[in-house]
C-alpha cells in the first residue's frame, strides 16, 4: 500500500490531506505535526483568540473525529529531522525512520529572531503558536503597558488586540508607516490613522536596540534614544520557512523549498506547499513564496491532486485579509512594480479600493471594508487584461463587466 | 410557532441581489436567484460579518470579510473559513410579498 507522508499537520498539511481522500486515494495517509494539538487555525490567535473571545476548540480545522473516519493517520508532537530522498524515508527527533512513497513538506515558517539584546527576557513575547497566544493572553490579563515591536500584519493585529484589550499599547516601527513593505506608504499612512484613532501610540522610523529590565522586561530603548517603560512586549518582526530537514539532500531550497507550478521539488516524489514553498506562479510569471492563509488551504489541496497524478497548473490569485478595529484589509493579487494606483472609495474614510496597475494590467487590489469589490476584483487581475482606469475608479462600474467572460 | 413574515416587496429585490432584513431582531438575507427567493442568516457562522454585504453567484453567497462560501438553498459550507453551516428559511411569494417562515 502506497504511503503519502505529509510534514507539517497545520493549514496546509490538514487541508492536503483531506484532499487526498476526496480524491479518493486509498493508501496511507500519515500527517505529522510537531505542535501537540490537532490541526487549528492560526488566523484567530492574533484576534479573537488573543482577546479571550474563542475558545480553542472553535480553532479546530476540522473536528476531531475526522482524521479517524478518513484513515488520517495523525503523528502530533512529532519533529521531522531528517529526509533521505534516495531512501525515501524521514527520521524524527526521537530516532523514529517513516518509509514513504512520496512526501509533502509543509513545514510553514518560524518566526525570526534577531540578536537584540533582552530578547529572551521573560515578559517579551512572540506569536506563531496557540502556546504563544496563551502566554501573551495570561500577560494581557495582567494589564499594564504593551509594546509592539515591529507594525507588519501581526505586529498590527497584536496591537489591536491588546488596545481592546485595555491595555495601554506603545508600537514601535524601523518603517514610515505600519505595513509599509506589504502596502505601501498611502495605505501605511490610513493604517497609522486607524492606530493612532484608537490610541495606540505610535513610533515610527524608530527600532528597538534592547530590551531591558531585572528578571523580565521594564522597558525598550530604542534607536533614537527612546526609553519605553513596559510590562510586557511582542515583537512580530517575520517568518524563516523551516528547511532544514531536507538539508544536505538534493531537494532545492532558495527562500523556502523550491517548487514548480504544481508543487513538485527537483526530487521525485517530494512536493512543498503553504508558507513554506517558493512555487513558480504563471499569472505572476515569477518565482514567490507567500505566507498567506489562502495559500495553505489551496496550494496544500493542488499539492495533493499532483501527488496523484492530476495536478493543474496552481494559478490561484493570492488573498489575505488583516482584522484590525474595526477595519477589515483584504490584499489581492502580488505589486512588485507599478506605475499607477487609483482609489475607488475614500481613503480618510477607511473604505475604499487602491487599484495597481502596470502597463494597463490590474497586479493587484488593497482595500479596506470592502470585501465584495475585491471578489469581484479577483478574476480581472487572473485575467491580465488592460483595463480602464477611469472605470476602476468609478464606484457606480460593476467590477464584473471588466473581467473577460468565461464558460 | 413559525409563521411567515412579511420582509419585502419581491419587485425590490432585483435577480443577483441580496437584501439584509431584521425578523425578531435577528437579521435575515432574503436573495433573489433568478426571480427564486431565498433566506437565511445574514450573519456569518464564522465572524460576525453581515452576508448580504457578500457577493452572490447563482446561489453560492461569499461573505465579504473572509471569503467562505455557502449555498443559500441549505446553508451548507462551500469554502473555509467557516466551518458550521447557515441557517436557512422557507420563503413564499404571496402577490407581491416576499415572505419567510420564522
Amino acid at each position: 500500500m502506497p504511503t503519502i507522508a505529509i510534514v507539517g499537520a497545520s493549514l496546509t498539511g490538514s487541508s492536503a490531506a483531506a484532499t487526498l481522500r476526496e480524491e479518493g486515494f486509498d493508501g496511507r495517509v500519515l500527517l505529522i505535526g510537531a505542535e501537540p494539538q490537532p490541526p487549528y487555525d492560526r488566523p484567530p490567535l492574533s484576534k479573537n483568540y488573543l482577546r479571550g473571545g474563542m475558545p480553542f476548540e472553535k480553532t479546530l480545522l476540522r473536528p476531531a473525529d475526522f482524521y479517524r473516519e478518513r484513515d488520517i493517520e495523525l503523528r502530533l508532537g512529532a519533529t521531522v529531522v531528517t529526509v533521505d530522498p534516495e531512501k525515501r524515508a524521514l527520521g524524527l527527533q526521537d530516532g523514529e525512520r517513516i518509509e514513504f512513497d512520496q512526501l509533502l513538506i509543509a513545514t510553514g515558517g518560524r518566526n525570526r529572531r534577531f540578536p537584540i539584546p533582552g530578547l529572551d527576557l521573560p515578559g517579551v513575547y512572540d506569536l506563531r503558536t496557540v502556546a504563544d497566544a496563551d502566554r501573551i493572553r495570561d500577560a494581557i490579563a495582567r494589564g499594564g503597558r504593551a509594546v509592539v515591536v515591529g507594525m507588519g500584519f501581526i505586529g498590527a493585529e497584536v496591537a489591536a488586540s491588546m488596545r481592546q484589550s485595555g491595555l495601554e499599547v506603545v508600537a514601535v516601527e524601523p518603517f514610515k508607516t505600519p505595513l509599509y513593505r506589504a502596502l505601501g506608504e498611502d495605505i501605511g499612512r490610513v493604517v497609522e490613522g486607524l492606530h493612532r484613532d484608537h490610541g495606540v501610540e505610535m513610533i515610527l522610523d524608530d527600532a528597538v536596540t534592547a530590551f531591558e529590565g531585572a528578571g523580565k522586561v521594564e522597558r525598550v530603548v530604542t534607536r533614537q534614544g527612546r526609553r519605553i517603560e513596559c510590562s510586557l512586549a511582542v515583537f512580530g518582526l517575520g517568518i524563516e520557512p523551516v528547511t532544514e530537514l531536507v538539508a544536505g539532500t538534493a531537494v532545492r531550497v532558495d527562500n523556502g523549498i523550491v517548487v514548480d507550478d504544481q508543487c513538485r521539488t527537483n526530487v521525485p516524489s517530494i512536493f512543498a506547499a503553504g508558507d513554506v514553498a517558493n512555487h513558480f506562479h504563471p499569472v505572476c510569471g515569477r518565482q514567490m513564496r507567500v505566507e498567506h492563509w489562502q495559500n495553505g488551504v489551496k496550494q496544500g489541496a493542488a499539492a495533493a491532486r499532483s501527488m496523484l497524478g492530476r495536478g493543474q497548473a496552481y494559478d490561484e490569485v493570492h488573498w489575505f485579509w488583516s482584522d484590525q478595529f474595526d477595519a477589515n484589509i483584504q490584499y489581492a493579487g502580488f505589486h512588485a512594480a507599478w506605475d499607477q494606483m487609483v482609489v475607488r472609495g475614500s481613503l480618510a474614510e477607511r473604505k475604499f479600493l487602491a487599484f495597481y496597475l502596470a502597463e494597463g494590467r490590474l497586479e493587484s487590489v488593497v482595500a479596506i471594508n470592502q470585501g465584495r469589490d475585491v471578489r469581484r476584483a479577483l478574476p480581472i487581475i487572473k485575467s491580465r487584461v488592460t483595463v480602464d482606469p477611469a472605470r476602476l475608479e468609478d464606484p457606480s462600474v460593476d467590477l464584473r463587466t471588466l473581467a473577460p467572460v468565461t464558460a | 410557532m413559525p409563521r411567515f413574515v412579511t420582509v419585502a416587496k419581491a419587485d425590490s429585490i432585483q435577480p443577483g441581489q441580496m437584501i439584509k432584513v431584521e425578523i425578531d431582531n435577528l437579521p435575515v438575507a432574503v436573495a433573489n436567484v433568478g426571480g427564486t427567493f431565498h433566506a437565511f442568516d445574514d450573519t456569518c457562522t464564522h465572524e460576525d460579518c453581515s452576508l448580504a454585504e457578500g457577493e452572490l453567484a447563482k446561489t453560492v453567497v461569499t461573505c465579504p470579510a473572509h471569503f467562505a462560501e455557502f449555498d443559500i438553498r441549505n446553508g451548507a459550507v462551500l469554502a473555509p473559513p467557516a466551518t458550521v453551516p447557515i441557517k436557512v428559511y422557507p420563503v413564499r411569494i404571496q402577490g407581491n410579498d416576499v415572505q419567510v417562515e420564522f
